[in-house]
């Protein structure tokens, strides 16, 4: 087992979280804190196979990431109309997930935890880096959703720094009652940040159940949802930073695929990417910066 | 619990102060614009429910079920027979235990959301007390063992409090991360170093041993309460397991209530969840506080899985129930964060478990619909809380003018 096997794992592996962790950047970067990220995958495993079984992967995309929409929609509802507490909100929205996917699981492959096999995209090989034999593995059976979160990181970039939009939504985040004196709508780019956020962890989701496992099974997110908030917080809240820690994070998992066969317990070996989590959030959050008004419900005339 | 609800009973009355403690033990306030909010607030729970049963309505009638035989279903499975009535008590007990957990450490606007893992650790800690001490008499080894319930869950509790206070680093994800490391070394402890090889595999050799720990003793065993009832002419089939936890439940509801309202303790948590750097300025050291706070939510996180552990099964095994946590935190929204609220949440649902069991038999409708109720009402109780709240507010302002 070679190194660039172990990085062509670790790069399957960080995709999910990294497409959730570009949400987390949305929403927090609006000021809206999105626990319910982990609920959200999980609506996108479930739906995302649901597409995928009846009609294909591109209709699981869809649905996937309309799924995790919805439940980005009843968060924002909640917390950014209503102002209750955002955490609450979010730890809700998992609870409601799980609930839900069990429910319609049995309603629609009369199983409770799994689904039945799923079409799966295409596979990709990149043209030109394919002959080169060290980056061979990483580089051949390539899911296009690889390359569309990859993708996803200077665009997020560009969105964030380059355009009216993301300056308006950082403006929201940092302080949204100087933004609202200048006109921009408070409360519609905090929908849009949490909407995105929903849209790219259903994308994760479905990407887990349709690509990498090929079915859905309850409960395959595995906390990735939370590890994605971990990423971006060690990313500085910046795109480019959630991808270094996204890939850290998706390496931990590859290792601990790869000691399974050594002398240690697999039970320690199951806990590598949540020590890891833990160690990376220990050492790194002093240097950390959270938008100013992070997690901070805004009303007008500050009551 | 009773002296507490009146401090100064019995001392004399103190004539220039016009006993005030009589005054906040008033049920409803005596100025009327405030008893008619009070109301207000008292009716949000329930419209919260109604509209979570209103959603899980829709639900069964997408599943081509009537919703009014379905709750009718329920009600009647819960409350007709006795032995529903005695699940729903055992049901509730380690939501009690979850639910002040979580509402402790909501107190001082901390998310404990790690009481899943402190409790499975507590019971590790339990479990491990419970079968190695032998010969113990009850009263020592039953302390014991409930003391190293509460151990586990501190020392489970503490590093997330110790990374919240001195690194800054927020307790939601910590704590998550937390119960999933907290499984697998309970997982490992079961299966590689405590596992019960002294078990009788089947006839012939066959089957495998589970995978489980030693069997508790009994002196460290919870008796049920059986007897107890019994003197009120409610007798318990000897399949449900209502046990002497769910006294000690609400007798910490008790204390937790008197804690919080009527100690400096109490009083530091309520000043650092108004305002920390108030608090502060005021001479509070907010982060030993949340630091304390938070330890003391885990130890009473670990004493959730006590009543399961003691008094149903008698050993700890892989399939040990989990999710009680995580209801825990549902059960403390619902109870607002009072103590004796948690204890209405606890119950409710344990009444929902218990009917969704129900209606699964006999309405084929599957327990998850249940699950959903449970999600919808969460977001909806703390959605009426704070409509009602900010109603409230607007009628003072206008009232004011």
């Amino acid at each position: 087992m070679g190194v660039s096997e172990l990085l062509a794992s670790a790069l399957r592996m960080s995709v999910p979280i990294l497409l959730t962790a570009l949400g987390a950047v949305y929403t927090e970067r609006a000021g809206v804190v999105n626990i319910g990220l982990e609920g959200m995958m999980i609506a996108g495993t479930f739906w995302g196979a649901v597409g995928s079984f009846y009609y294909g992967p591109f209709v699981g995309v869809l649905l996937g990431m309309l799924a995790g929409m919805l439940l980005a929609l009843i968060h924002a509802v909640a917390s950014v109309t209503f102002k209750i507490n955002q955490i609450v909100s979010g730890v809700a929205m998992n609870i409601l997930a799980a609930g839900l996917t069990r429910f319609l699981c049995i309603q629609f492959f009369s199983m409770a935890t799994t689904s039945p096999q799923v079409h799966s995209f295409k596979a990709w090989s990149i043209p030109l880096l394919d002959q080169v034999s060290f980056l061979k593995p990483v580089v051949t059976g390539v899911s296009p959703l690889i390359v569309v979160a990859l993708l996803l990181v200077p665009v997020t970039y560009y969105v964030l720094n380059r355009t009216v939009f993301g300056l308006r939504l950082r403006s929201v985040g940092e302080n949204p009652l100087a933004a609202d004196t200048l006109g921009v709508n408070v409360t519609l780019t905090q929908y849009a940040g949490v909407l995105i956020s929903g849209a790219l962890a259903g994308l994760a989701g479905t990407y887990l159940a349709v690509e990498h496992t090929g079915m859905y099974i309850e409960g395959m997110t595995q906390g990735r949802g939370f590890i994605a908030l971990a990423a971006m917080i060690f990313g500085n809240w910046a795109p480019v930073g959630a991808m270094w820690a996204s890939f850290l994070f998706g390496l931990s998992e590859s290792i601990s695929f790869r000691v399974v066969a050594s002398k240690i317990p697999y039970q320690f070996i199951k806990m590598i990417p949540y020590v890891v989590t833990l160690v990376v959030l220990a050492g790194v959050i002093r240097r950390a910066t959270p938008p100013a008004a992070d997690g901070v419900p805004y009303e007008r005339g500050g009551e | 619990m009773s002296e507490m609800t009146t401090p100064n009973a019995g001392q004399a009355p103190v004539p220039e102060t016009p006993a005030p403690s009589r005054r906040r033990f008033r049920l409803l306030p005596a100025d009327p614009q405030a008893r008619r909010f009070f109301w207000w607030q008292a009716a949000t729970p329930f419209l919260a429910i109604l509209f979570a049963s209103f959603i899980g309505s829709l639900i069964m009638l997408a599943i081509g079920k009537n919703p009014f035989m379905v709750y009718a279903e329920m009600f009647s499975f819960s409350f007709g027979r006795i032995d529903s009535v005695g699940t729903i008590l055992f049901r509730a007990t380690p939501l009690i235990f979850a639910g002040l957990a979580s509402a402790l450490s909501f107190r001082i606007n901390l998310f404990n959301i790690g009481v899943e893992g402190q409790y499975l650790i507590g019971a590790v800690f339990a479990s491990i007390v419970g079968f190695s001490l032998k010969g113990l008499p009850a009263f020592i080894h039953l302390p014991l063992v409930i003391l190293a319930a509460m151990l586990g869950g501190v020392l489970w509790a503490w590093l997330p409090a110790y990374l919240k206070v001195k690194r800054g680093v927020h307790e939601v994800i910590s704590t998550i991360m937390m119960n999933y490391v907290a499984f697998s070394l309970m997982h490992w402890l079961i299966a590689d170093i405590f596992i019960d090889r002294s078990q009788v595999i089947g006839a012939g050799g066959y089957g495998s041993p589970r995978v489980r720990m030693p069997l508790i003793e009994q002196s460290a065993r919870i008796p049920t309460m059986h007897g107890f009832f019994a003197h009120f002419g409610i007798n318990f089939p000897s399949h449900v397991y209502v046990n002497w936890l769910l006294f000690v439940g609400i007798a910490l509801a008790g204390v937790m209530y008197y804690v919080i309202w009527r100690t400096p303790f109490g009083y530091e948590i309520r000043a650092v969840a108004q305002n920390p750097d108030a608090a502060e300025a005021a001479g509070i050291n907010a982060k030993r506080q949340m630091f304390r706070t938070f330890l003391l939510s885990g130890a009473i996180a670990g004493l959730v899985g006590l009543s399961d552990l003691l008094a149903y099964f008698g050993y700890l095994d892989i399939d040990f129930p989990r999710g009680r946590g995580f209801d825990g935190i549902a059960v403390a929204l619902l109870g607002k964060n009072d103590p004796f609220g948690v204890i209405i949440g606890a119950v409710l649902f344990g009444f929902l478990s218990r009917g969704a069991e129900g209606v699964q038999v006999f309405s084929g409708v599957p327990a998850e619909v249940i699950t959903i109720i449970q999600g919808v009402m969460i977001l909806s109780i703390v959605v009426a809380y704070e409509i009602v709240s900010r109603y409230i507010r607007i009628q003072k302002k206008k009232e004011a003018q």
